[in-house]
């Protein structure tokens, strides 16, 4: 295994700072200040992200999310709403350079090549995991694990969530439903479609156990080794100041 | 202002908003959870339908081309989804 990636585990931070963090390590990546890279984080506060198409007002319960406490951001992939909850979901960042092995022109084929990293992960935890075009994991038939991709500036950046724990209840209430009536038939479609690690194993995965199956998991899969580094200066100086200027904005986060 | 809602087959979801003027494109908003790579394009699709009539195989043939000529791809939706979803929008328009 001579092909070495960094590995960054970031923690808790909010949604401004995550999604800033994303774009600042693209850019450190395609200035080549940076080896490729995969980040794994957490929401703190809990959040909603709404894909690049979207509509905030359209998507998110904006009063309820004030009121709990939950912050909503704009990602710069495309994709669905999602709900980051705080406890229950891993979420990881790929930053590869488009030239690598591993990324094909397709965006299908690279979502697939991408996501078997994740895939891997979860059958070493006993979960079998598999792919579900478009973008998605799927476990028993429900979905596990959801992913979004996008490239630009030679740099391939695709991030997606880990299901550890769900609560479709929770999600209904940050997200909007077309009307109220629907609500409960909307949780319990959720129930049946999506799933989680937990729920799938019957027991109390940690955060811990889930990464160093993921990080294995990608290992093996990408055949690469994963080197536990920091984010530079220049990174976490351009996230913050991508964070204040672009995703913590109104201007963005309304923009569609 | 017209409104559509259009679920894709293979499950992914479009969303118009659009204002007419002498039957023409007005205002547009296309959204949704698809994936479209530039992102950008969407701008570009936008801005190339302000002016146009509700013409469902006219609009798909200028969605195509902005595809085309901004090397962009879509993935979950065609421009056949979007301009069934404007004409949708269109016919709510009023």
């Amino acid at each position: 295994m001579g092909e070495k990636w960094r590995f960054l585990d970031t923690g808790l931070n909010d949604a401004f700072y995550n999604m800033a963090l994303d774009e600042a390590i693209v850019i450190a990546r395609s200035r080549n200040l940076v080896p490729n890279t995969l980040r794994f984080f957490r929401w703190s506060p809990s959040a909603v992200s709404i894909g690049y198409f979207q509509s905030m007002e359209e998507e998110v319960d904006l009063q309820t999310c004030d009121e709990m406490g939950i912050d909503y951001v704009r990602r710069r992939t495309g994709g669905g709403a999602v709900y980051h909850d705080r406890e229950g979901e891993l979420t990881y960042s790929i930053i590869v350079n488009e030239d690598h092995r591993l990324i094909s022109r397709d965006f299908q084929e690279t979502y697939r090549t991408l996501c078997s990293g994740l895939v891997s992960g979860l059958r070493r935890l006993g979960i079998s995991a598999e792919f579900r075009p478009i973008n998605d994991i799927v476990a028993q038939g429900k979905k596990i694990s959801g992913n979004a991709q996008t490239r630009g500036m030679n740099v391939v950046h695709q991030h997606g969530t880990i299901l550890r724990e769900v609560n479709p209840a929770l999600m209904f209430k940050v997200l909007k439903v077309p009307n109220v009536k629907i609500r409960d038939k909307l949780i319990k479609s959720v129930e049946e479609r999506v799933t989680s690690i937990n729920a799938v194993l019957g027991r109390e995965v940690s955060f811990k156990e889930l990464k160093e199956a993921l990080i294995k998991g990608f290992e093996e899969s990408f055949r690469i080794e994963l080197t536990l580094g920091s984010i530079t200066d220049f990174e976490e100086a351009l996230a913050q100041r991508l964070k204040a200027e672009k995703y913590a904005t109104k201007e963005w986060n309304f923009r569609r | 202002m017209g409104k559509a809602v259009y679920k894709v087959r293979g499950g992914k979801l479009i969303k118009v908003h659009l204002t007419m003027e002498n039957e023409k494109i007005k205002e547009i908003k296309i959204m949704g959870d698809f994936f479209l790579h530039p992102e950008e394009t969407i701008e570009d699709i936008e801005r190339t339908l302000e002016g146009c009539p509700l013409e469902e195989r006219k609009l798909s043939l200028l969605i195509k081309k902005v595809l085309e000529n901004k090397q962009a791809v879509s993935l979950g939706v065609s421009p056949e989804d979007f301009a069934r979803c404007i004409i949708m929008a269109g016919e709510k328009n009023g």
